[in-house]
């Protein structure tokens, strides 16, 4: 690495004022976790607004216009107008459970970005099983809107819960299994040493350096958008046939905490595509790399925005056909194709 | 798999319609900044009409609108005076019941109403949404019309009608302090009183 | 697992549901995604129209079928206003029976618009709905244009139409046509070849000519069906049969049919408004009718072809200057009815796409 990661530098700075031992990491990890934690709430509100301006712009409409340029802070105001709203609980509901279905969603949404390098070296921790432990933290995400389901004590609410249970457990296989192909080639579960596996000519790029690669690619983003819940496949919340699905019963802070969640997911998948597939924060010429992984980033969540603004919903019943009898299919013969390439060094390594 | 293929070049092409949207210019309109032309003949707001020279009423209180309207909206009092013409004492029109039929307009012989584009008389209160003639009047003053009365009461220039459309003339600066209802109590007196 | 103990739930939707179009509320018996049972539940919006017209006179009768079905107030008119003349024996001028198509076609389109745009939203796509009600905007304007309304337009009336139309109102018509019958084109690109639209479409809520027919349905429902039926040709009122249109049929009675054939109808729409202002005539555009319209006694059932299916006025009169009795029939009825039919047993996401399909209107079904 050219660059010393964040954390080491954080951590030879606060050592160089004596702090030393267990000490030292607690206060390098918070100041890490504040600091992860504040851009993508940001982050968040920036995407929402996004979203809201391109669904308009895409529809002949403006989207947000009245606060500030645009409406630029429009979602921080939303913000503010949730935090004051009265939080309305349901009479019947199961206290502890749906108290801490959207807390349950935010740390699962927020927890994913340990291992996410925003740059070179821009990552709190390096973990040797990075992807690993993205795929088990964001699929806590479904036990958070299952507790929501649950908790709302409401049909519409246990009907969404349920059917997000389904859709994210079928689509975490796809998932994986694209996801092998991409550590078959790189040798490693590390993020970090999947990007740096990536690492110069842009055609050195998972999606164009492995066999079949844009199929993986392909596959991949359709698992992801199934799993942060999204058009085509946001079943969970279907609003025209479950009104709300599993927030029908929230409001106020608890829903925001459920909105913040969705766009941090949204940034999420982007942010992990790139990494497996679009060469992370490689790019060329003298642009800061933390500024290629974000213009590739918000390239997918573009994509992804139009993707919802476009397309119908499918049908439970036919989601869960497409998850297996299509998308498991295609990503395991991927995997059997990938090893046997591999085994004989069909692929370029430039 | 042929399918899947074509079904995958499809879901681009729709892509691009979205896509190309994207530049196009929005059709909606900032609504408080922008304001759309209403068309002449637009049924808004009912006002009623004034005199082009005299500023004075046109309307005669012969209760054709009221009983045109079927919602029965337009609420008038109007009794005969000592010569049998009508003086108008209330005109009151309720916009809670109004449904912007035009009826009213088209059955009156004397210009005296007329739906206009006016539209922007939103309140909070329901109470304010009973305009009396002296709102009324003063909604329409800036309306332009097509008087088709001279050809009919040119002759006779009703006189009772003119004396009462004075009084109801003096009215508007005050009109803005009190409030609808009181006004309309207001013009009671005063009208019988000159009558 | 065969022993797990299952159990059929009541799901309540509506009245206050997003896709139930109004307040109609569905009382479905459900097993897991699976619909069991369908009961519709009417009346949220039931406003004695009916009644309320025994006590007015027919003209202001007008005004409040307006709001017997809104979305084409312009059939509404026309068909009370062809039952008053047909009693009275009314003779209406060549240029308001133009004018009377050129709006109700213009109705029509402004209406299967707001079909196409909410049957796409209902299934999940949310863009097409702007892009089809800025279609319906410009049509809107030409009403607006020429009646001064939006949606209420007391506009065809007794023995003609209450205003002629603006000079400006030819050009812009026959842009807005030519707009709109492209624009149907790209609505065809945007989802008839669109996968998920295919799958959440094609097969759906099947609804074959037999039941159909047995449940009264008619309209575009009916001629989704197979069934070659349209009242604009079978039983010609004002001036359609001058006219050179197509009825376009389809014979699978699904979704996508039922959707494929609003879209077509538009197009046709189109090309009837497009032969009027062509060989629209001058002339005075309303009868000479009292103020006081006095039908003879006697009785009419008269139908027309809205967007909904046949819609009809049965009137009585007694003579006086009230109807005696006025019976207003949707094509929106008899298609709710059809709809614990065919959609028992079906994923609630396919009951809210054969809903959405059927375009049923409540303040039509309700009165």
């Amino acid at each position: 690495m050219i660059a010393i990661g964040i954390t080491v530098a954080l951590t030879e700075l606060l050592g160089s004022f004596g702090l030393s031992g267990g000490l030292l990491s607690v206060i390098t990890y918070t100041i890490l976790a504040a600091g992860t934690f504040g851009l993508l709430s940001v982050l968040a509100l920036f995407l929402v607004w996004w979203e809201r301006k391109v669904a308009g712009h895409m529809q002949q409409r403006f989207g947000p216009m009245r606060n500030g340029w645009h409406g630029w802070y429009q979602t921080l105001m939303d913000g503010l107008k949730l935090l004051q709203k009265e939080d309305i609980l349901v009479a019947t509901r199961d206290k502890v459970v749906f108290f801490w279905a959207p807390v349950m969603c935010c740390i699962a949404a927020f927890a994913a970005y340990i291992v996410i390098p925003f740059g070179d070296g821009l990552i709190v921790a390096d973990l040797n099983i990075g992807v690993l432990y993205i795929m088990a933290i964001t699929t806590f995400t479904v036990i958070a809107l299952l507790m929501a389901g649950w908790g709302s004590n409401n049909k519409y609410a246990l009907l969404g819960g349920m059917r997000s249970a389904a859709q994210v457990v079928s689509y975490e296989v796809p998932m994986v299994a694209s996801i092998l192909v991409v550590v078959l080639y790189a040798g490693s579960l590390s993020t970090v040493d999947i990007v740096n596996s990536q690492s110069g000519n842009f055609l050195n790029w998972n999606i164009f350096r492995l066999p079949f690669g844009p199929i993986a690619f392909i596959t991949f983003l359709i698992a992801a958008v199934a799993e942060a819940n999204r058009t085509p496949f946001d079943l969970a919340e279907a609003e025209q046939e479950l009104v709300a699905g599993f927030n029908i019963e929230y409001s106020g802070m608890k829903f925001a905490m459920f909105f913040l969640a969705e766009f941090i997911n949204l940034f999420t998948v982007s942010a992990i595509t790139v990494i497996l597939f679009l060469g992370g924060w490689h790019g060329f010429a003298f642009i800061p790399t933390f500024v290629w992984f974000f213009m590739k980033t918000f390239a997918i969540v573009f994509l992804l925005i139009m993707v919802r603004w476009t397309y119908p919903r499918m049908r439970v019943d036919q989601l869960m056909e497409f998850a297996w009898k299509v998308l498991v299919p295609i990503t395991f013969l991927n995997i059997i194709v990938a090893a046997i390439f591999k085994h004989f060094g069909w692929y370029w390594e430039l | 798999m042929l399918d899947y293929i074509k079904g995958f070049i499809e879901l681009i092409k729709g892509l691009g319609i979205t896509g190309k949207h994207l530049g196009m210019h929005a059709v909606t309109l900032q609504y408080p900044e922008e304001k759309d032309v209403m068309p002449e003949r637009s049924r808004g707001v009912v006002v009623l009409l004034s005199d082009k020279e005299d500023g004075s009423l046109n309307c005669t209180g012969c209760l054709l609108c009221m009983k045109a309207c079927p919602t029965a909206a337009i609420i008038i009092d109007a009794p005969r005076g000592e010569d049998k013409k009508r003086v108008l004492k209330k005109f009151e029109l309720d916009f809670t019941l109004c449904c912007y039929c035009g009826l009213c307009e088209e059955a009156c012989n004397f210009s005296a109403l007329k739906l206009t584009g006016k539209y922007e008389y939103s309140t909070g209160d329901k109470d304010d949404l009973l305009w009396d003639v002296n709102k009324l009047q003063d909604v329409g003053r800036d309306v332009d019309y097509e008087d088709k009365r001279r050809k009919k009461v040119a002759k006779k220039p009703a006189k009772p009608v003119v004396d009462a459309n004075a009084k109801v003339e003096d009215k508007p600066a005050k009109a803005v302090e009190i409030k609808p209802t009181e006004s309309a109590d207001d013009t009671k007196p005063k009208t019988e009183g000159e009558a | 697992m065969s022993d797990l103990r299952t159990e059929e739930y009541d799901l309540n939707m509506g009245p206050h549901h997003p896709s139930t179009h109004g307040v109609c509320r569905l009382l479905l018996t459900m097993d897991g995604e699976r619909v069991v049972k369908v009961v519709p539940y009417i009346g949220y919006l039931h406003r004695a129209i009916e009644k309320i017209c025994e006590n007015r006179s027919y003209a202001m009768c007008i005004p409040m079928l307006d709001r017997f079905e809104y979305v084409t107030s312009m059939s509404c008119n026309q068909v009370f206003s062809l039952a008053a003349e047909r009693l009275a024996g009314i003779e209406v001028p060549e240029r308001a029976e133009y004018l009377r198509v050129i709006m109700l076609e213009l109705n029509r389109i402004a209406s299967h618009l707001i079909f196409f745009g909410t049957t796409a939203m209902d299934i999940g796509a949310l863009t097409p709905f702007l892009y089809a009600l800025r279609e319906r905007e410009d049509i809107i304007d030409l009403f607006e244009m020429t009646c001064g309304q939006r949606l209420t337009y007391n506009y065809i009336r007794i023995g003609g139409v209450s205003k002629d139309i603006p000079e400006e109102f030819t050009p812009r018509c026959r842009k807005t046509i030519a707009n709109i019958t492209e624009k149907v084109e790209e609505y065809k690109r945007l989802l008839n070849g669109n996968p998920i639209w295919k799958m959440r479409t094609i097969g759906i809520g099947k609804l074959d000519a037999d039941l159909a027919l047995a449940y009264g349905a008619s309209g575009p429902i009916l001629r989704a069906s197979g069934v070659d039926y349209d009242l604009r040709r079978d039983d010609p009122y004002s001036i359609y049969d001058r006219f050179d249109f197509n009825i376009p049929i389809y014979h699978n009675g699904d979704v996508y049919d039922r959707y494929m054939i609003r879209l077509d109808e538009i197009q046709e729409s189109c090309k009837i408004v497009g032969q009027a202002l062509d060989s629209i005539v001058e002339g005075p555009i309303k009868a000479k009718v009292s103020p006081n319209f006095k039908p003879p006694a006697g009785e009419t059932y008269t139908r027309i072809e809205n967007s909904r299916g046949e819609m009809g006025v049965h009137l009585v009169s007694d003579g006086s200057k009230k109807p005696f009795r006025l019976k207003a029939r949707g094509g929106s009825y008899p298609h709710l009815q059809l709809l614990p039919e065919i959609a028992t047993n079906c994923m609630i996401a396919d009951l809210v796409a054969i809903f959405a399909s059927f375009d049923v209107i409540l303040p039509e079904v309700d009165r």
